[in-house]
């Protein structure tokens, strides 16, 4: 039973605020005034209320229109809408209201061509509550709730120039944004619990829910959302601050709907959480605070709005109240309460909205006096007003005596209590009406500046009609259709059947009695209001409960200073933190491996054995060497020990006898003390100095050296554990070394295994990192041209001289001076030597020690020395085929092309092929493979990412173009 | 076929070579990077598809070499949607450049680099082999680094500095990690080692492995308290990498805690996972605070970082399917908004008189630009988790999986502090947009282009309409990750 044309409404709505936004558009913003659009846009609304009015009567008989659509077919989740008659009660108010609000806005924002985006927000508005009322599950109707959040959040702050809107605002969306998380959560628990999201399955799941183990939870969450979007105390702050929304908004979100949707989300929800004990306490309780509350903060106000926004306050817990009461008198008096309250409080807000636009002003201390000039709107504004005040013939009336009816068949427990604060709430809010009114019409002007005139027959209708509503519903014609649905209403939200009749008079009850004294005392407080006011002033002047959201929001905001300050950018505290966290992560995961290590079995140390004697030297030299080029204050003597630790590195690989490993760990191990040493002589010299000055001057405190060496031990003991227990725990043979060992001759034709690892198994990383090589020293070169241009930026503003002074030294040799001779030709014969050491172990690299990489390196090195001794200028101009950049793209490209040239032939990107397997008059050895051709291209991209970063740093500007 | 996965990473990769040699000329540079970059990403969508429509992963063994001796390159549902979320964003990214006023994107290597930066990410995410996945992070690590240090902004180069220092941290640590791991179990493909992880738990470098490849993931990932480095990095970066960064690139830790906990340490893994909750419920708590307290646009986001990752840990950190599932339906969403609020965050630094994110300085810059506002405020409304965007979808995923995986604390807490998200975004957004703006601050002419993060906020508000797609392929992923046999025998035949 599916049935799309239930869209219709919302459809329409939506298809409204497009037109308005539309509307924005310059073109047709010129040609059409705010007021016509309104007029155009009010159709809307108005053929959605047509189309809600005619499924009331199959509604009255229980039918419930549903419609779906399968949202996320993975998850079986599925968006839907689900009408009875409280969804139709609902909708029939936002439909009804949301018409008037349109068509008065269009009076309202009169003559200000901006006014679109406010019709625009209101219609979206409009559509996202309906949905809310008409939502068939669970996640329909939360994606509809934080648009109304959203929506408001936007109204409120519409005239976001002023710094009270943007705050209202931002308050409104904090608190009902924060319930809107806890409904989310609460609703998708109900939904896990009741095994669907569907009202449909979770309505009739109740006894599955109250029963849960996390009822109570789910009942927290929901409630939670619901109390904070419909403002209960505490968390009513967020209504008052929302007051700085232009009039038609508050008149319609935060007084006849907005509001509403967490009384319409527990009524719905009633039959599934509700009927427990902590139902009926959570409800009664915060209702009936809020009832009090609010009744009691509205006296006070001066604000024609802030008044009227505390007994919405008032009002919207005593619904709340009424939905946590387990019989029917209640649900009935819910649902004519909710039509009550919608009906005085939009037309008592409209017409503050006409007194605030015609007078301009709304503060109660300055208006009086204006039904001689505003009569209609006296008139609409009164009859409200009556109804607000529970008198009879109005609405309002009945809608009191139900409450007190249901109040009168409470549980004994809180009975007293509760019948006497309704009765003291009732009055409060009578005595308010009372003031609305007189001290707005009546009497004489307070402030002879203010004056008024009638506002536009529209404007003053917008009121009107809902004023006049609450007096037709109760008087007049078919009592017994508006029963009917009402008692639909109410029992779609209660769950069994709930009688309704609209009469106004039962007799002598006991409700009818306290309504009596409510009306007595009301008229008692009206009648003193200005000394009650004044009392209130003193007794309590501060009581609010806004203190609570500042302290909320002072402490997050103490927390995340808090949380910022921890980190000031330093990077001594953050690797502090880092490497303790590191250690107490990996003890706390292998506290108990170590423990089984045996300590004793440390791997054994021969000294008669000569070899083992050495490895001690140069392990002792590797400790040393690093050691010094940590402690050495000389950058200088520092890298040269960072050298020397490598080079014994070198040597201890050699000794393991690892050659391949021993021989790249060498001549990197000098390309960087070159570029090292070259990058040096680019600081200047003044600046270095200072550097090392800082270093030696710079003291820590005692207590933080110790406690920096304890975290650095800490790792250095896990780094130590773990290398002990590789060494004396080593399980097995690797499983991948003997395959390598069997097959790198059969398949790959290398005798060397590691050959055959670097350019055939593990080709691809070897793609990589010469990749890595490249960029790294193509980041080198960016980096230095972007502080060069940054720093020649700079000194073009001081001084034009600086160039002439590096452009000699780029010339030169060593600190611009000239080399002699005998320094020069070694230089002369370095390049082609190493070029030819290089085509050797490009050729061979399969079969022995070294490889492209070592190539690459060895011709760098050869390259390092004429920038020493030549200088950048004469080197460049020298060596004109070597185009950095371009090494490096061709080195990686070539291997690409290579892999995919195998990939033709093997079918696999980056197989074997030799292509030269057979040919006679090859060099002993030397095939042309894919092997060699990547070990080419690996020596091209090592020679270019180094070649990149000696030219680079060759040039005293780092200037260098190629 | 096989070949297919190893487009997403060949194509970048040529193209940044190719891109260096016409480094002189501009124009056809840029051309010849997008269009490399959106050829990569076509081809890691037909990856997905591929491995979508016949259900099983896209294996490539380099060189052909079997494994476990050879690389492989593994493209299974997890890989190939990290895959098509990295080259999707980095795409965007590319626009975004393209339309950028900074005087980094006019260097000759900057756009290379942008394109390593994607082989690095794409690479790490597609390999199934634990060394390989190192030099692809290195690759990654050092393009980054380079991409920042020659910021506009003045402290790029001490914030890649940072950077680069921390990774190399990252580095060792992952080194020691594939050490242990290879000397007790001798092998280094992923399969392979899950296989023999599986069949003996007990040798004594296991957990040290194990503890020290989360340490290494956590720095990528910029995990409480390994995140020091994060917040410098992605403020200082030009904008078109910082919304890469604080997107994409900090999903590769995220990559690798999917991969450990449910494939190579799947025995060990619940002892992973309760680290990965209690640290991602402190993410999130933290740099929720972290992002409300600061005073600059930019760092904010790169703050609220730190707590969304903090979710998709969570996320993994229950570890049902469906948690799974909603960690990387989560992990895709924020990718685009993150990426996106970035880019208009650096729009709106282009606009300010002084370039530069900080509120002092940009308050009041967005009045006159509405376009960029109404961005904003969807993107904030995603980065929150609020209808009809994605990110909604993400929070409910993650929260329905919470709630199925009784994770009651957790949900809780992270439930709590994602009201920070809401607070943090929108104070910003009034702060740009409503505020006035102070004395002396006006808003220049011109500045970036929008047209990339229309193209994100396009792509945000679709998935968040229609949902289906993602979450299904998400849903799908997590199902196959409950099962590891799957990518194994993938991988290993047999």
């Amino acid at each position: 039973m599916t049935d799309p044309t239930l869209l219709w409404p919302i459809l329409l709505i939506l298809a409204a605020a497009s037109i308005a936004a539309v509307a924005g558009l310059p073109a047709l913003n010129r040609r059409l005034s705010i007021t016509q659009l309104s007029w155009i846009l009010a159709l809307a609304p108005l053929s959605a209320a047509v189309l809600l009015v005619l499924r009331v009567p199959q509604a009255n008989d229980g039918t419930v229109f549903t419609w779906q659509w399968t949202w996320l077919p993975a998850l079986n989740l599925n968006l839907g809408l689900y009408v009875d008659s409280l969804s139709l009660l609902f909708g029939l108010l936002v439909t009804i209201i949301g018409t008037l609000v349109v068509v008065y806005a269009g009076q309202y924002f009169k003559g200000d061509q901006s006014a679109w985006r406010f019709l625009t927000y209101l219609l979206l508005f409009m559509a996202s509550m309906l949905g809310i009322v008409m939502a068939g599950d669970v996640l329909t109707l939360f994606i509809f709730w934080e648009g109304t959040s959203i929506l408001s959040f936007l109204l409120v702050a519409y005239k976001y120039q002023y710094e009270e809107a943007r705050n209202g605002a931002f308050r409104a969306l904090f608190i009902t944004g924060g319930g809107g998380i806890a409904l989310l959560a609460g609703l998708l628990f109900v939904s896990y619990a009741a095994g669907s999201t569907e009202f449909a399955t979770i309505l009739s799941s109740g006894d599955v829910l109250r029963s849960h183990d996390f009822y109570l939870v789910m009942l927290g969450l929901v409630a939670f959302g619901a109390f904070t979007k419909s403002a209960q105390w505490p968390a009513h702050i967020w209504l008052p601050g929302a007051m700085s929304a232009p009039t038609p908004a508050s008149a319609y979100l935060h007084s006849a709907t907005m509001v509403k949707a967490g009384i319409y989300l527990m009524a719905r929800m009633n039959p599934a959480l509700g009927f427990t004990d902590a139902w009926f306490w959570l409800l009664t309780i915060f209702g009936g605070i809020t009832m009090l509350a609010g009744a009691y903060l509205g006296l006070k106000q001066h604000d024609l709005k802030g008044l009227l926004a505390y007994s919405t306050i008032s009002q919207l817990g005593v619904l709340m109240m009424l939905i946590g009461q387990d019989v029917p008198e209640a649900y009935k008096a819910l649902v004519i309460g909710v039509i009550a309250h919608a009906f005085y409080k939009s037309a008592l807000f409209l017409v503050a909205g006409i007194v605030d636009h015609e007078t301009g002003t709304r503060d109660l201390r300055r208006l009086g006096g204006l039904r001689k000039v505003m009569p209609y709107t006296f008139a609409a504004g009164t009859l409200a007003a009556l109804s607000m005040a529970g008198l009879p013939p109005m609405f309002g009336f009945l809608a009191k005596e139900t409450l007190l009816v249901t109040v009168t068949n409470m549980p004994p427990v809180v009975a007293g209590v509760i019948r006497w604060s309704t009765v003291l709430a009732g009055s409060l809010m009578l005595a308010q009406a009372g003031l609305f009114i007189w001290e707005t019409f009546m009497g004489q002007t307070k402030d002879p500046d203010v004056h008024g005139h009638e506002a536009p027959w529209p404007m003053w209708l917008a009121p009107m009609i809902p004023a006049g509503l609450s007096l037709v519903l109760s008087i007049l014609p078919g009592p017994k259709e508006e029963a009917s649905f009402l008692a639909a209403a109410a029992q779609a939200a209660y769950g069994t059947k709930v009688k309704v009749s609209t009469v106004l008079f039962h007799g002598l009850t006991v409700e009818f009695l306290l309504s009596l004294v409510a009306i007595s005392l009301g008229f008692g407080l009206f009648v003193f209001r200005h000394r009650v006011r004044a009392w209130q002033t003193a007794v309590l002047p501060d009581m609010s409960f806004n203190k609570l959201y500042v302290w909320v929001l002072a402490a997050i905001d103490w927390a995340s200073e808090w949380a910022t300050r921890l980190q000031q950018g330093r990077l001594r505290p953050y690797l502090l933190i880092m490497l303790s966290a590191t250690a107490v992560l990996v003890f706390a995961f292998s506290w108990r491996t170590f423990s089984v290590v045996s300590l004793g079995s440390w791997p054994g140390l021969n000294l008669d054995d000569e070899l083992d004697l050495l490895r001690l030297f140069a392990l002792l030299v590797v400790v040393g060497a690093s050691l010094m080029s940590v402690i050495l204050v000389r950058d200088f003597n520092a890298i040269l020990a960072f050298g020397a630790a490598g080079l014994s590195m070198g040597l201890l690989f050699a000794l393991e006898p690892a050659p391949d490993v021993a021989l790249v760990q060498i001549v990197v191990d000098i390309l960087s003390v070159v570029i090292l040493v070259l990058a040096l002589t680019r600081l200047p010299r003044r600046q270095r100095r200072k550097a090392q000055e800082v270093a030696v001057i710079l003291r820590y405190s005692r207590w933080s050296i110790l406690r920096d060496t304890a975290v650095a031990g800490a790792v250095g003991l896990l780094v130590t554990l773990i290398t002990l227990t590789a060494l004396t725990d080593r399980p097995r043979e690797s499983v991948v070394t003997p395959y390598f060992a069997a097959n790198a001759k059969t398949l790959t034709g290398a005798t060397d295994i590691v050959g055959a690892i670097v350019v055939d198994f593990r080709a691809l990383d070897t793609l990589l990192e010469i990749t890595v090589f490249g960029m790294a020293g193509l980041g080198i070169y960016t980096l230095l041209r972007h502080a060069a241009q940054k720093h020649g930026d700079n000194r073009a503003v001081e001084d034009g001289e600086g160039t002439a002074v590096s452009d000699r030294q780029a010339t030169y040799g060593i600190s611009g001076m000239r080399t002699s001779a005998f320094v020069r030709v070694p230089a002369f014969v370095s390049l082609p030597l190493s070029l030819m050491l290089a085509a050797t172990h490009m050729m061979y690299g399969h079969n022995q020690p070294g490889d492209g990489f070592t190539a690459g390196v060895v011709i760098s090195l050869a390259v390092a020395l004429w920038y020493v001794v030549f200088g950048y200028e004469e080197t460049r101009r020298r060596l004109p085929w070597l185009r950095a950049t371009s090494f490096v793209a061709a080195g990686v490209l070539l291997a690409v092309i290579t892999g995919s040239v195998a990939a033709l032939i093997t079918g696999n990107f980056l197989g074997n092929v030799d292509f030269t397997a057979g040919w006679a008059f090859m060099p002993n050895g030397f095939h042309i493979s894919t092997s060699f051709l990547f070990e080419v291209s690996i020596c091209l991209a090592v020679l270019g990412g180094a070649a990149r970063m000696l030219n680079s740093l060759g040039h005293p500007e780092g200037r260098d173009r190629d | 076929m096989a070949h297919l996965v190893l487009l997403p990473i060949l194509i970048p990769l040529v193209g940044a070579m190719i891109g260096l040699l016409v480094r002189e000329r501009r124009p056809l540079q840029t051309a010849w990077t997008l269009g490399t970059m959106l050829t990569s990403l076509a081809s890691s969508l037909w990856l997905l598809w591929a491995v979508w429509q016949t259900g099983q992963p896209v294996v490539f063994h380099s060189g052909g070499w079997l494994a476990p001796f050879g690389i492989v390159l593994v493209g299974d549902l997890l890989s190939a949607l990290f895959v098509v979320m990295t080259q999707l964003v980095m795409a965007t990214g590319i626009i975004y450049a393209l339309g950028s006023q900074d005087k980094v994107v006019t260097y000759p290597t900057f756009f290379p680099l942008f394109l390593t930066l994607a082989t690095g990410l794409t690479g790490a995410m597609l390999t199934g082999d634990l060394f390989n996945l190192y030099v692809f992070a290195e690759l990654l690590v050092i393009s980054g680094t380079v991409l920042t240090a020659v910021s506009d902004d003045k402290y790029g180069t001490e914030a890649a500095y940072k950077y680069f220092y921390i990774s190399l941290l990252a580095s060792f640590f992952m080194l020691l990690s594939i050490g242990s791991l290879y000397i007790s179990y001798g092998t280094l493909n992923m399969a392979d080692l899950a296989v023999r992880v599986a069949a003996d738990g007990s040798r004594p470098l296991l957990l040290p492995g194990i503890a020290f490849l989360m340490a290494a993931f956590m720095v990528k990932s910029a995990v409480f308290p390994f995140h020091f480095w994060q917040p410098d990095f992605h403020t200082a970066a030009p904008t078109a990498v910082s919304a890469m960064l604080s997107s994409v690139v900090v999903k590769l830790g995220v990559y690798g805690f999917l991969r450990m906990t449910t494939l190579l340490f799947v025995e060990q893994s619940p002892q992973i996972r309760a680290v990965l909750l209690a640290l991602g419920v402190i993410g999130v708590v933290f740099g929720g605070l972290s992002a409300l307290g600061t005073h600059n646009v930019k760092r904010m986001l790169a703050y609220s970082t730190l707590a969304q990752v903090g979710f998709i840990l969570v996320g993994i950190g229950w570890g049902t399917p469906l948690s799974l599932a909603a960690a990387i339906v989560f992990a895709f969403n924020h990718s685009l908004i993150k990426a996106a609020m970035l880019m208009l965050a650096g729009y709106i630094a282009s606009r300010a008189s002084v370039k530069s994110a900080a509120f002092a300085v940009v308050t009041g810059v967005g009045r006159p630009l509405p376009a960029a506002g109404v961005l904003f405020f969807l993107g904030s409304l995603a980065l929150a988790g609020i209808p009809p965007t994605n990110g909604f979808v993400s929070k409910a995923l993650l929260f329905t999986s919470g709630i199925d995986a009784q994770g009651m604390w957790p949900l809780f807490l992270i439930g709590l502090a994602s009201i920070f998200t809401l607070m943090y975004t929108i104070r910003a957004f009034q702060r740009i947009w409503w505020q006035a703006p102070a004395e002396g601050i006006s808003t220049k002419s011109t500045g970036d282009q929008l047209i990339a993060p229309v193209i994100l906020l396009a792509l945000i508000l679709a998935l968040g309409v229609w949902a289906e797609p993602l979450v299904a392929v998400a849903q799908a992923a997590g199902t196959a990750l409950g099962d590891p046999a799957i990518y194994i025998h993938a991988v290993l035949g047999g």
